[in-house]
């Protein structure tokens, strides 16, 4: 399986970091304190500030967006109108990702090294990953990246343990993909590895040092390096967000682009 | 004028020499400069240039043994990995612990140990510390190159040992370093 470039979406000034998509195709950007967001042509459809530079984004079911920041997250409806704010430096140290699984929310709490489980009016619920040895995720890189896939299940990129972890939403560790290794393109190289993810029909995962972006199937089996050498040699914690029919869309973080990149048909 | 005695101007010139002799010795003492590595200039270290081969001048041009300039482990920066780029080589086989099979220094200078609550079972599930055994370190730079962003965390840098330097006036090393790494700074601004 092969993967085409079909697309650069530039227009970030300092920063872009979180990505998702909705159900329209519609891509979603957090960066420049700014949510930016993108048709499936790159055009630029709307942007709106947020209170404090934004480390993530997410679109739930009803349409409305969370931008994960530091110490809080901003709610806003479909056209970028604040609806409400979670406010907890407690609880929401530095927020890298946001998830839904039917009535609650997840964010990934950088300063905690775990992923919280809140229901929809902000109630915390439980910790997933927390529950080990090392007392949450190995994140030496900073950022803590998880995507929820159909079924409701949570994989999590476990960087310092070169592994993507799959947990319940009540916390059960269920199992996990992948392991170090500095050859073979099907594992993961480096101190940390792989950075972030993204889910559909398939998992996605970005590296840093060689940066690349890859795909497996649930059984941890590399389906496909869908690109390298496009990326900055320095780059890390590239965000990724699987779009519609197969796209993928992967942020250059020193570049400040999205690339979003499209399987070949065979 | 006129009543200024020849005894008030000797008076005056022993204190302005003793004032001055303070002064000289002070400044003297404020004075000391020591050679220094800055990380930010050192190719090893510095940020942008990924996939370059180490620098080993430090090893190579210093007039000290082994060279005064040693690797140097800030823990407040280290991510205690299980995989440490700058301790093994990493893209060597994989043992069957998962582990690379190689380590990355040539002198073995580099000891790794679990720390914390240690899970026998799994190597991935600890926090592992690493101590530079400077007696062993001759700066060759291997483990800072490895070590820096993005690969990894950038917590190895290269320092010069004071107690090893002979604060020559020239470095050996400065004449040769192509980055100007090599700085002379005050005594009370050099890092030990």
């Amino acid at each position: 399986m092969q993967y085409r470039q079909v697309q650069t979406i530039g227009g970030f000034n300092t920063a872009v970091r979180g990505l998702a998509t909705d159900c329209q195709g519609l891509l979603y950007a957090a960066g420049d304190s700014e949510i930016k967001v993108f048709d499936t042509a790159g055009r630029l459809r709307r942007q709106w500030a947020t209170a404090r530079p934004g480390h993530s984004v997410g679109v739930a079911d009803d349409g409305s967006v969370y931008a994960g920041e530091e110490g809080q997250i901003e709610i806003f409806d479909a056209a970028g109108k604040p609806l409400r704010a979670w406010r907890n430096t407690g609880m929401l140290g530095r927020v890298t990702a946001i998830g839904f699984v039917k009535d609650s929310v997840l964010a990934a709490d950088t300063a905690d090294r775990s992923i919280r489980r809140f229901d929809r009016d902000g109630v915390f619920l439980n910790k997933i990953g927390k529950d080990n040895p090392v007392n949450g995720f190995l994140i030496p890189n900073g950022v803590l990246d998880f995507a929820v896939d159909a079924h409701g299940m949570i994989h999590a990129a476990n960087p310092g343990k070169h592994r993507v972890e799959r947990y319940s939403p009540d916390g059960a560790l269920l199992g996990h993909i992948g392991k170090f290794d500095g050859n073979d393109p099907a594992g993961f190289t480096g101190c940390c590895n792989p950075t972030n993810i993204a889910v559909s029909d398939r998992i996605y995962v970005t590296e840093k040092a060689v940066p690349r972006a890859k795909a497996y199937d649930f059984n941890g089996k590399l389906l496909a390096v869908i690109a390298s050498d496009v990326f900055d040699a320095n780059v890390k914690n590239m965000s990724i967000a699987a779009g519609l029919n197969g796209r993928v869309y992967v942020v250059d973080t020193v570049k400040l682009a999205i690339l979003a990149f499209e399987p070949v048909a065979a | 004028m006129s009543n200024v005695t020849r005894r008030d101007l000797f008076r005056g010139t022993v204190l302005a020499a003793m004032g001055g002799g303070a002064l000289f010795l002070a400044r003297k003492a404020n004075g000391q400069v020591v050679w220094q590595v800055d990380a930010s200039r050192c190719i090893n270290s510095r940020l942008g240039e990924a996939g370059v081969e180490a620098c080993n001048l430090c090893t190579t041009e210093c007039v000290v043994a082994l060279s005064a300039v040693r690797a140097v482990n800030e823990y407040s920066r280290c991510g205690r990995c299980n995989i440490c780029p700058a301790y093994f080589n990493i893209t060597s086989a994989v043992n069957e612990l998962g582990q690379p099979s190689e380590k990355l220094c040539p002198r073995d200078a580099i000891v790794r140990k679990p720390i914390g609550k240690v899970d026998p079972e799994d190597p991935a599930n600890n926090f592992y510390e690493y101590v530079i055994d400077e007696s062993k370190c001759d700066g060759c730079g291997k483990c800072v190159m490895k070590c820096k962003e993005p690969l990894g965390l950038g917590s190895i840098v290269l320092r010069v040992r004071h107690d090893r330097c002979v604060n020559c006036n020239r470095c050996a090393i400065s004449e040769k370093c192509p980055k100007d790494a090599l700085r002379q700074l005050p005594v009370g601004q050099a890092l030990g």
